[in-house]
């Protein structure tokens, strides 16, 4: 939660808005024009004109004067006006440049300073007073301020009442999805599957969602897990309504058993299968057995994933509660870490930011997450030992370490199709609370930002071994920012078993016929087409990351080598043979840390020293060898190396913007080349002779963003780069304007909002 | 079994530089003395040692001294340790009696400037550490021993004569000097008007030579107030001086008040002339007492004053020593960023940034003139100039924009580098000796860490610079002002740094390098972005060492990759001309001219 601290400028213009904002809704079209994008199913609940949105405290001369909007889904801003100082937008189809949406919002201030009161709003409540001014607190870091100056103070008052009641909905058939969904699901009445399972084009229909039996068959069969079945055993939810229908367990567990074995577990949620190394050692993820007197029931498990192990060995268990912060602890932190980050004036925390960082504990937690889960790559990798995770319900934490394990051992998941299909299987399928832990119904008690902490422990991976992922860290910031828009099914709820329930309640009382389905088809975060244009989603896409198969020249010798490739890979991994057998000659070219490919390892690593004298060794050893990057991946954790992600925690944050700078400014140099490498490339394949430029015309085929203007590209910075892109702080934050050179003005910063101390509370 | 990977902990940037230098520079490699020589450098000694490693423990070896370096063989694997410039040294303490017991407690602990310590265990009897210990510190501190520093027993040769890179009539030429109100004057030719200053610099032209002697003995060591830069356009400038001798009686001088405005009137856009003090106001006040000051406002009219809290020698030398505790051996764990903030190291990293930015941001967007002074003026006063002209000034963003930077700034203007250094000198306590050129390396750093495209030099080029910094192998750092390199003659006697550097210019090319004339850079100086330059501070811990930038590596992986494909392009089109000139030559196959080329990412 925010504190209150409602802004106020402390000059106000008592001008009316300017004339030629009058003369703007006397013409009729232009009246037209100020009405917000709907999307199907969405209706405008409430709105108000004459609304001055804030851009800059410290002046009024920047504000853009518009229409307020509360939908069912978003909170909408209309205006006219042009974005002053804004170099940049990163456009998302769903919203406008202003919009809000209502599963983003944090908490909602209503200010009258002629008063001097402020109220925060909840779902049905009364305001006693004509609100001048409204204040959004928003779950990704913005705080966005509209006046009411010259707003209808009734017309006001509704629309910040109407915000207050939608954003927080007490049920989640309220939530705008299922309004979308079932307004689809009408308008495609011929073809029930009217919206595509994973969602059409965008590279969704790659990313196994693992609600089918197919998709885990082929997980077993690509990590080549011997030993290890897909059971059907929860079919219709028949055993657990948080697991998925479903699972992965030992071969020699057969349904029965886990029938019975079952009811032991907290939620019913017995073991599952992970992922399997191709040593043979596999990642299995439980709850707690409820009842110490059914020891005997965890021992059986054991032996079966022991007995599932080519080698037979041991199982480490790792008993999650007690090595890592709980939810509530870093739930904590993240809200320590908002106010730290949001915090004005800019200034005040400059003095002590590192110390004032550390004691938000974020960082802390983030390393924690990160070196258990090297731990347990060093077991599963070095030892050869299965691992279970253990936590009391085994949908929290195991959820970030499990995915964290995997990032780190298998470069699959370091694709963006690998990525996604890993938030599939270890997140959604295996049941993680997105509806309690997104806090979209706003019971404050259950939240908590687990899957964005996954996020950031990723991006710190990404941070130092930047050419190890297909993806980029906007890509991560974006996939953020989709868990509070509630469209997607993916990060709507709590488990599948709640999607099937939910969605067929909501469809009989809407008399949706759902056929032999399982519940509506909700649209897929992975569908990223409803988001973005392809333009856009070339952003998602990491220049450095070079593919297993791609040819690679290594130094000024032009000698082309092959990237390391794990022999274990099946269909779904590798290359095409032809591929491969024209690269063979180099493949020992390079020295490897990669332990993967060394399949078959004539005796077991030493010992001596005990378990953590093996495991800082491993440590140590993997250090100073050169990474390889199709390989194993161990993060670096010492305090100098684990950072604070800025692009997602900084965006909003004008002074924190480095203009035309960043590492964003590499990137964009790096996609030039990168981009003339692939005309090049095409212009060869397509063995034309004849000039550059006709290559260069063919555009739409880019992978990259920024593209090359003609060979050698030697053009400068793009002014609209910054340490924020793609995103812009302009109207996001509002703070001192920052036009000119923003220096001067920072350096010697004045207070300019007022302290909400002397605001009194209403009531 | 940890000695197999001992080698590779241990070797380091400058080690394997040095070594590849040597062989690149055709120096002889004597393969029965193991050690790499340089031109010039002769062994003196060498010795059976354990080297105290404090990452992997005592490791049996061989040290071979010269009088450039000590370098170390390992015993077991015959690979070396340790290649450590002797001009690093700091101090050399003796650990342990000759009644010591326990292993290794007798032997050597070295301290060097460049954030390590090496300790040496040797054996009791036969005063081999008595030795060790007489001859490192013969050779460490040469100046106690009337020996010379090294740089000038050098013979090392270069293709490009680095002495040359800077010639301060064409650098003030091409920032269009002289012109009708700055003019360039030889006052100072025989360094009689201030003998820390150039022989050559630029003054108002109205202010005679007269004026300018009369100016000097209201400046703390005559430093008068002379021009830095001039902006291409508005054509307001940075001046850089001492501090003006005021005292506790608060004494005036017509003569300096005048050439001030003489300064100011070269501008006629603003009415007030900028003055940034760059220490803390209360130092300033209390330089009184020993005669110094700053400029009043009675005194001064049409001026403005500002403080930039930028602290002493003494308050950075510190703060240094902070840091090498929380880093060395140890990285500091738990609390890292606390203790990292309790250095204070990345506050005064920010304060010296923040005052370069005001001054730049007065100058480009305030179309105001600007007088920076410290109390000498040659040490914050050096690193806010050169930070300033570094942010206004694209073309010292170049490798030898750079390069005549220092040279100007720094090196020109007497920044006492050997007294902040000490070169060859043994009194490691010295009060004088303070970390301000590091300090200007790092806010260099931090810049190019938030601009990456922005300078033509890497990450390797500011690490260079440091080693060499302390190494001793060249002229460039030596003695603390033109007048004493002059009747050295270092120019004739020693090599420059720049010598090695241009010479190999691709190895310290930032490949994302972009150029851009007009751009003012402002970096953010906040404690969000402001970072430990963790390659440097931290680099001799093994765990902490970096990979060499992926980022960079992939760039020139792809550089040669269009390279390449251009190339096979062209030969596609000379083979197609040729196919159509010559319609008797069979078409050559395409499988043969394209053997996969693809590119996935």
């Amino acid at each position: 939660m925010f504190s209150l601290k409602p802004p106020r400028p402390t000059f106000r213009s008592y001008l009316l808005p300017p004339p030629q904002a009058e003369d703007k809704f006397d013409s009729e079209p232009k009246i037209k024009k100020l009405e917000p994008v709907l999307l199907p199913g969405e209706i405008v609940v409430n709105e108000v004109s004459f609304v001055r949105k804030c851009i800059a405290t410290d002046t009024s001369q920047y504000d853009l004067w518009g229409k307020l909007i509360c939908s069912n889904f978003k909170i909408s801003f209309v205006t006219d006006d042009p974005m002053p100082l804004q170099k940049f937008h990163y456009r998302n189809l769903l919203l406008g440049e202003h919009d809000v949406p209502l599963t983003c919002i944090e908490q909602i201030v209503a200010v009258n300073d002629h008063k001097r009161k402020q109220k925060v709003l909840g779902p049905n409540q009364k305001l006693k007073f004509n609100p001048t001014e409204l204040i959004i607190y928003c779950k990704d870091f913005r705080i966005v301020r509209f006046r009411f100056d010259e707003s209808g103070p009734e017309s006001a008052k509704k629309v910040c009442l109407a915000i207050a009641h939608y954003s927080q909905p007490t049920d989640l058939q309220l939530l705008f999805a299922f309004e979308y969904v079932g307004k689809k699901y009408h308008s495609s009445a011929s073809t029930p599957n009217g919206l595509p399972a994973g969602g059409g084009p965008g590279g969704a229909q790659k990313t196994p969602l693992f609600e089918a039996y197919s998709d885990w068959d082929r997980e077993v069969k690509r990590t080549g897990a011997s030993g290890w079945r897909v059971s059907s055993v929860n079919e219709g939810y028949m055993i657990s309504t948080c697991l998925p229908e479903y699972f992965v367990v030992p071969s020699s567990l057969a349904d029965q058993d886990l029938k019975t074995f079952s009811h032991s577990f907290v939620g019913r949620r017995m073991p599952l299968w992970s992922w399997s190394h191709p040593n043979g050692s596999a990642l299995v993820r439980t709850a707690l057995v409820k009842d110490l007197q059914q020891r005997k029931i965890d021992q059986r498990i054991c032996n079966a994933i022991t007995k599932s192990h080519p080698q037979r060995s041991d199982v480490h268990k790792s008993d999650l509660d007690k090595t890592l912060p709980n939810i509530q602890e870093i739930q904590a932190a993240f809200v320590k870490l908002k106010h730290l980050c949001v915090n004005e004036p800019f200034e005040e925390t400059e003095e002590r930011w590192l110390s004032s960082l550390e004691s938000t504990r974020w960082l802390e937690y983030v390393r924690a997450f990160l070196r258990h889960s090297a731990e347990l790559v060093y077991t599963l990798d070095s030892r050869r030992v299965s691992v279970v995770l253990q936590e009391e319900e085994g949908r929290d934490l195991s959820c970030v370490v499990a995915s964290l394990v995997q990032v780190m051992l298998d470069p699959y998941f370091r694709t963006i199709p690998g990525f996604q299909s890993l938030v599939q299987k270890e997140w959604v399928m295996a049941g993680h609370q997105f509806l309690d832990r997104c806090n979209h119904l706003k019971r404050s008690e259950k939240e908590s930002p687990l899957f964005l902490l996954f996020l950031d422990a990723t991006w710190q991976l990404l941070d130092q071994f930047p050419a190890a992922f297909e993806f980029s860290e906007t890509y991560l910031a974006v996939l953020g920012d989709s868990t509070r828009i509630s469209l997607f099914g993916t990060f709507l709820f709590n488990s599948p078993h709640q999607r099937v329930k939910q969605s067929t309640e909501f469809a009989i009382s809407r008399n949706i016929q759902l056929g032999d389905e399982k519940g509506l088809k909700f649209p897929s975060v992975w569908d990223w087409s409803l988001q973005f244009t392809a333009k856009d989603r070339t952003l998602f896409h990491n220049p450095l990351y070079v593919g297993r198969s791609a040819p690679c020249v290594r130094n000024s010798s032009g000698k082309a080598f092959k990237r390391t490739k794990r022999n274990c890979s099946s269909t779904l991994r590798g290359m095409p043979a032809s591929l491969r057998n024209g690269l063979l000659g180099d493949q020992d070219s390079l020295p490897r840390r990669n332990s993967l490919i060394l399949q078959v390892r004539p005796e077991p690593p030493p010992h001596a020293g005990g378990p953590d004298g093996g495991l800082e060794r491993f440590f140590g050893e993997w250090l100073c060898r050169p990474a390889d990057l199709h390989g194993l991946l161990l993060p670096r954790l010492s305090g100098a190396h684990i950072k604070l992600w800025k692009l997602c925690y900084f965006r909003w944050v004008p002074e924190a913007q480095i203009d035309r700078g960043g590492f964003i400014t590499a990137f964009h140099r790096l996609s030039l080349l990168a981009d003339e490498v692939d005309v090049l490339s095409r212009t060869l394949r397509q063995h034309r002779a004849g000039p550059l430029e006709a290559a260069y015309a063919e555009l739409g085929q880019s992978r990259m963003y920024f593209r090359a203007r003609g060979p050698q590209d030697a053009s400068g910075t793009p002014a609209f780069l910054s340490s924020s892109f793609p995103f812009s702080p302009v109207g996001n934050l509002c703070r001192r304007s920052i036009s000119g050179t923003p220096l001067s003005a920072f350096l010697s910063g004045a207070k300019t909002w007022l302290s909400t101390e002397t605001l009194a509370p209403e009531d | 079994m940890a000695s197999a990977s001992t080698s590779k902990y241990n070797s380091h940037s400058l080690e394997n530089e040095s070594i590849k230098r040597t062989s690149r520079d055709g120096v002889n490699r004597d393969l029965s003395e193991a050690v790499p020589r340089l031109p010039g450098e002769t062994r003196i000694t060498d010795k059976e040692v354990i080297y105290i490693c404090p990452f992997n423990g005592p490791i049996k070896g061989r040290v071979y001294i010269t009088n450039y370096r000590l370098y170390l063989r390992s015993l077991e694997t015959d690979s070396a340790l340790l290649d450590v410039p002797l001009g690093v040294i700091s101090r050399i303490e003796k650990m342990g009696g000759a009644t010591s017991r326990g292993e290794n407690s007798y032997g050597l602990d070295i301290t060097c400037k460049d954030m390590r310590n090496l300790r040496f265990a040797l054996k009791q009897e036969g005063h081999s550490r008595r030795d060790m210990f007489e001859i490192l510190t013969r050779y460490a501190f040469p100046l106690a021993h009337s020996l010379p520093i090294f740089a000038f027993l050098n013979e090392e040769k270069f293709n490009v004569d680095g002495w040359m890179v800077y010639n301060p009539v064409e650098e003030y030429r091409r920032q269009g000097l002289p012109n009708h109100h700055w003019r360039i004057t030889f006052i100072n030719k025989c360094y009689e008007l201030c003998d820390t200053y150039p022989p050559l610099l630029v003054v108002p032209f109205r202010a005679t030579d007269e004026d300018l002697k009369r100016v000097a003995t209201f400046r703390s060591r005559n430093r008068i107030p002379v021009l830095s830069w001039i902006h291409p356009e508005n054509k307001t400038v940075i001046v850089r001086c001492s501090q003006p001798l005021v005292g506790m009686s608060g004494k005036r001088n017509k003569d300096d008040e005048k050439y001030l405005d003489v300064i100011r009137e070269t501008n006629r856009q603003i009415s007030k002339l900028t003055i940034y003090d760059a220490r803390p106001s209360v130092n300033a006040v209390a330089n009184k007492a020993t005669g110094g000051g700053y400029e009043s406002d009675d005194a001064y009219h049409n001026t403005e004053l500002f403080f930039l809290d930028i602290h002493n020698i003494h308050v950075m030398r510190e703060s240094l020593k902070k840091v090498k505790d929380i880093v060395y051996p140890n990285v500091e764990e738990s609390h890292w960023l606390s203790s990292l903030e309790s250095t204070h190291w990345l506050e005064h990293i920010k304060l010296i940034l923040t005052g370069a930015i005001q001054v730049a941001d007065k100058v480009s967007s305030g179309r105001s003139s600007v007088l920076v002074h410290c109390s000498d003026g040659w040490d914050r006063t050096a690193q806010l100039t050169s930070l300033a002209m570094l942010m206004l000034d694209s073309f010292y963003r170049s490798i030898e924009g750079f390069e005549i930077l220092v040279q100007k700034e720094w090196i020109s203007f007497g920044h006492k580098f050997a007294s902040r250094i000490g070169h060859g000198d043994k009194n490691h306590a010295d009060a004088d000796r303070s970390p301000i050129f590091l300090q200007f390396i790092d806010c260099v750093w931090q810049m190019s860490k938030q601009f990456p495209t922005a300078f033509e030099f890497n990450e390797r080029f500011l690490m260079t610079i440091l080693d060499h910094l302390y190494s001793c192998r060249f002229g460039t750092f030596l003695y603390n002002c033109e007048s004493a390199r002059e009747r050295q003659k270092v120019t004739e006697r020693t090599a420059s740094l720049w010598s090695l550097i241009n010479s190999n210019k691709d190895t310290f090319k930032n490949p994302f390098y972009t150029k851009e004339i007009n751009r003012v850079l402002y970096p953010v100086a906040s404690m969000r972005h402001l970072e430990l330059w963790v390659n440097y501070y931290i680099r001799w811990n093994p765990r902490i060492k970096q990979q060499p930038n992926p980022v960079e590596q992939r760039y020139m992986e792809l550089l040669a990759l269009r390279d390449e494909y251009i190339k096979r392009l062209e030969e596609l089109q000379l083979a197609n001309s040729a196919k159509l000139s010559d319609p008797s030559t069979s078409p050559s196959s395409p499988s043969q001219m394209l053997p996969h080329v693809q590119t996935h990412f």
